[in-house]
Order: structure tokens, then sequence, then C-alpha cells
């Protein structure tokens, strides 16, 4: 841990008269894996797309390593090391899965724009940056089958490699588990542990699944009519009056 | 090379061989050397739109004033000016490429069905300019105008050599055409298409990325424009106008959006069947009306992109889009050992 690397003040964000995420602040430290729960319609992809760039804020900052980032466009969020995937997969569906990863490898080693084709140096390097990352999310078997073929878990196992692509130090991921059978959200979970463990990124994410939540996070904030109702380690939040009110019920925590 | 390349590649050359023959084959097929000329010309203006439609994924149904700006490009800066063959047509794109500077910032600004809007409603402004200035362009008459001498031989381009030099603009066009959808930037623009957001995410500047393909794309259809007015020696507004446009989009869905030969084709169906039919049946326009409605509804991809699809799938590939957008020609040939 060396200091915060991610972090938010007072930011709000508003549809007409409705105050979907309201003064919510985070601090997030470098190298620690937390995770944001709360009911349906706490506000918390409202506030993932606020904090991420998809929405401007209405109010408040945000700061990536001690820049101030709360206008900056998102391909300069992605250039100073941001990732980020959605709820529902968000990849390129008709291209392979290797030219999805190639895509933001390209665009990382700054030939996006680049006319000429790239130089056998440059290409054997990304290259053999695309079979790190399909090894890396188990994906080598499928890499020349277009995503929309794959199986849901797969693509979205896909998108975060994707998110990878760009060398990001800070990994934002919104509801990994959504729609997966639970064997599929292993494979997910695993690679979540290992982005952590294995390639030392900071990662935030939002996660209805309390099992995963509890067994991944280091620290939990919790989400509540568009304000931050509680945030602590997983056992303080489990043994939170408030928020076992609020969202999490009885018997799931009973079960951890 | 796979099977599927070396069976378009043999293709690609003999329709290029047929084309370098079309002045001796056309008058036995009863086809006037002129319309032979404004199939190359509107093929150059599909494939402009085509980088649009079928690799960038924005729609540009007002593309017809890049065609009538080259037109009118040309045709003013001949009469006033006095300009050679070359230098009109070089000022025609110059002049395409001004405009798409122009309405290009605001078009940014939107995407899907609005972007498409918004680039109807400043293409009739080009319409409307033209169709107004009378004094200058001649208004609803148009201006007529004569081809100038090429600068270097002294002479005037006609009929065959004309069609040659109108062949040679198509075959650089289309091999840079080849070179930059398979460029590490026509890959972005394919990514774009696909998804805008997720491209964004990669780091993708995309409004970027959209104005360039709109230049470039405006280049291509300017010289396109300046090409037929000098082919035809008139300019007149209906040029600029969006129905144009509206047949240079159908030519490229037609033929098949998203792959590289498949608006040649489009061109070729188009104005030869335009030609045929409106010499024979006064309701010439519905067959072509029923073809477009057919290939909506039965063949999304157009004629070329369902061949290719037709051909991959026996072969068992996934779709040419998989193979051909992208990872044939991308950074490697290599295979991924499983």
């Amino acid at each position: 841990m060396s200091g915060v690397i991610f972090s938010a003040e007072n930011v709000s964000k508003h549809f007409g008269g409705v105050r979907a995420v309201e003064n919510v602040s985070l601090a997030i430290e470098s190298g620690s894996i937390h995770a944001i729960i709360g009911p349906n319609g706490a506000g918390k992809s409202t506030l993932f797309n606020a904090l991420s760039g998809f929405y401007r804020c209405d109010s408040g900052k945000v700061r990536f390593k001690g820049v101030d980032i709360t206008k900056a466009p998102i391909h300069q969020r992605i250039a100073m090391g941001i990732g980020r995937t959605f709820q529902t997969s968000s990849v390129f569906p008709n291209l392979s899965v290797y030219d999805n990863l190639l895509i933001g490898l390209q665009s990382a080693s700054k030939y996006a724009f680049r006319f000429r084709p790239i130089g056998s140096a440059a290409r054997k390097t990304i290259e053999e940056k695309a079979e790190r990352l399909l090894d890396f999310v188990n994906l080598r078997d499928s890499a020349r089958r277009p995503v929309a073929e794959l199986a849901h878990g797969s693509q979205r196992l896909c998108e975060i490699a994707m998110s990878l692509s760009t060398d990001p130090v800070f990994v934002m991921l919104d509801e990994p588990m959504a729609g997966l059978a639970h064997a599929e959200s292993e494979r997910v979970v695993e690679v979540i542990r290992k982005l952590h463990s294995d390639l030392g990124l900071t990662v935030l994410f939002v996660e209805h699944n309390m099992r995963v939540v509890l067994s991944l996070a280091q620290h939990i904030m919790v989400l509540d009519r568009g304000r931050m109702l509680a945030e602590g380690t997983p056992g303080e939040i489990s043994g939170n009056e408030a928020v076992r009110d609020a969202y999490l019920g009885k018997e799931v925590v009973e079960n951890v | 090379m796979r099977m599927g390349n070396r069976a378009g590649v043999v293709t690609a050359a003999v329709v290029c061989v047929l084309l370098l023959f079309v002045p001796q084959i056309a008058p036995h097929i009863h086809l006037a050397i002129s319309i032979c000329t404004e199939v190359l010309l509107f093929a150059m203006a599909a494939m402009a739109v085509n980088l649009l439609v079928g690799y960038t994924g924005v729609l540009p149904f007002g593309n017809a004033a890049f065609f009538g700006l080259g037109a009118y490009g040309a045709g003013l800066t001949i009469e006033y000016w006095h300009v050679g063959f070359f230098s009109s047509i070089g000022l025609g794109i110059l002049a395409s490429l001004i405009g798409a500077l122009l309405i290009g910032p605001f078009l940014l600004r939107r995407r899907g069905i609005y972007f498409a809007l918004l680039m109807i409603a400043f293409g009739q402004v080009f319409y409307f300019i033209a169709y107004r200035f009378t004094d200058i362009t001649g208004g609803e008459d148009g201006m007529n105008f004569a081809r100038p001498a090429v600068e270097w031989l002294g002479w005037q381009l006609k009929d065959e050599n004309f069609y040659y030099a109108m062949l040679a603009f198509f075959f650089i066009v289309g091999i840079l055409f080849l070179l930059l959808v398979r460029s590490p930037f026509g890959r972005s623009l394919v990514a774009i298409k696909e998804n805008e957001t997720r491209a964004r995410y990669l780091g993708l500047n995309t409004d970027r990325f959209i104005f360039v393909a709109l230049l470039i794309s405006a280049a291509i259809e300017g010289l396109a424009g300046a090409c037929y007015g000098l082919s035809i020696m008139f300019a007149y507004p209906l040029m600029l106008d969006w129905h144009n446009s509206g047949n240079i989009v159908l030519m490229t869905i037609l033929g098949g959006s998203g792959t590289v030969f498949g608006p040649f084709l489009g061109a070729l169906i188009f104005v030869i069947g335009n030609d045929i039919l409106s010499s024979a049946v006064p309701w010439w326009q519905i067959p072509l009306g029923a073809l477009f409605v057919a290939c909506v509804l039965g063949f999304p991809k157009g004629i070329l992109g369902t061949v290719l699809d037709f051909f991959e799938k026996r072969r068992g590939g996934f779709g040419y889009e998989a193979r051909d957008t992208l990872h044939s020609t991308v950074l490697s040939e290599r295979e991924i050992q499983p």
C-alpha cells in the first residue's frame, strides 16, 4: 500500500430531478481491491460511469495519481492508466478474440493512428503481449473465434483482457459477475484475484453477488439512494446494522 | 495465403484485366463507353461512402455534397480561372475537402441517425447555394464547361483516353483504399464501427478518427465528382442533392458495405441497370427499389458480403468479417498454437 491512487470528492450526478449520486467521496489505496455494493437503484452504476468519464459529473472532483481528471476525456484517462469493463460485456462482437486484444494493444503502443503497417519488431512485441493476455484469461483456445460466438463468461473474460491491453494500473469492473452461471463466475473471480495478486493492479468493482464481494474485496463501500451509507472492511460491513437493514439480509451474511 | 484470399485475389485480377479491355468489349455488348466511365466514377464515390458506412459505422446521407463540390470545384475553376485538366480535378478535391472541414466539426457532435440527418441538412445547404447563386453557378440549369486539355499533353482526353485516365484514378484509389483499411488506422475505424464506447475505453480519441475518415472520404468523393463533371462537361445542383447521396449509399449497401470490392459491384449494377431499364420502360425505378428492399431485408451484407460469407462458412470459417476485416492481414499471419 502506497498512498491514494484514485479519489473522488463530493461527486454528484443528477438526471433531471433524480439525484442518482449525491456528494459521494471515496479514496482508493494503491494496490487494493475495493468494492461498491448497494441495492438496486442505489446509484452504483451511475457513480461508476461518473468516475470513469462516461458521464460528466455535475459537481465534485475526481483525481487519479494526484491529477484532477474530472473533465478529462476518456482516451486521456486510458492513457494515464485506467481501464474499465461494463455491466453488459462491451466488446467488438464480430472480431476474433485476438483482434479484440490487438485493437487495445496497437492503441497502447501509439500505433492506432498509423497509416503504414507496423514494423516487425514492434509487431512481435504486440503479438507476445496478446498471447500473454490470452493465457492470463485462459482464452487461447478461442483466440480465432468471433467474440459473439463465445459463452457469456468467456466474453466477460475477453473484455477484462481487453481492458488490460492498454497497460492500466487501476481497473474498474462494473458488475463482473452479472448474468454468469456459477461455474463461469468462479473463473472470473479467479481472474480478478490474479489482477491483484499477480499483476499488482488496483481494482474497483461494483457487484451484487455478496459471496464474491466478501471473498474478494479488502474494502467495501455501501451506496444507498445515491449516498454513501457505510464503508469499511468486509468484517465491519457485514457487522453493520444499518447495512444489514438496507441491503444485505440476514441469511447471506450468515452463509459466508 | 488462405484459399479464400487466393480466390479473392484471382477474381480481383480477372476484373482488373476486364476493365482494361472495356473499350474493346463495350461496343460488342451495346454499351456506351461513357456509361462504363460512369460506373468507375460512381464506384469511387461508393468506395468513399463505404469507408464511412462499412468501416467507420457512420451514415453519410449527405455525401453527395462532396460529389457535387468536386464537380462544381472543377467546373467553376475551369470556367473562371481557365485551369487545366488535372488542376481542375485537384481543385475539385480541394473544394470537397474544404466542405468537409467546415461541416465535420458539427457532424462529430452527433452519432447514428442524428449524424445522418445533420449531414443531409448540411448537404442541402450546398445544394441551395448552387441553386440560388445563378450568376455564378447557372442555378437550376447548371453550368456547362469545356473539358480542358491536359497540361503537359496539350490535347483533350476523349472517349477511350478519358476512360483510361479514369481507370488509372480508379486503380490508384482502389489500391490506396485497400492499404488504408488494412492499416492500423483502418483497424481502429473498424473497432469504432463495432463498438465506439469500447474503442474510447481502449484509448482511441474516436472523434479524431471519424473526422479524418470523413476527410479521406470527402477527398475520394470529390475526386469522383470532379471527374464526373469533366466526363459530362456539366455541373448541376442535383449532383449535390440528397437524392444523389441516397443513390450512392444504395450502391454501397447493394454491393456490400464493409467489403473492399462490394461498392464497385453495386455501382456496376446500379448504373448499368439504370441505363438499360430507363431506356426500356417508364417504371424503371421500381425494380431497382425492389432490389434494394430485397437486399436490406434478405442480404444486409450486400451481394458481395453474402457471397463471401457463403464461401467462408462452407470452408468452416466464421464469416468473412472475422477473417477479412482484420486478422488475416493485421499484425501477423501467425496461427495461435493452442
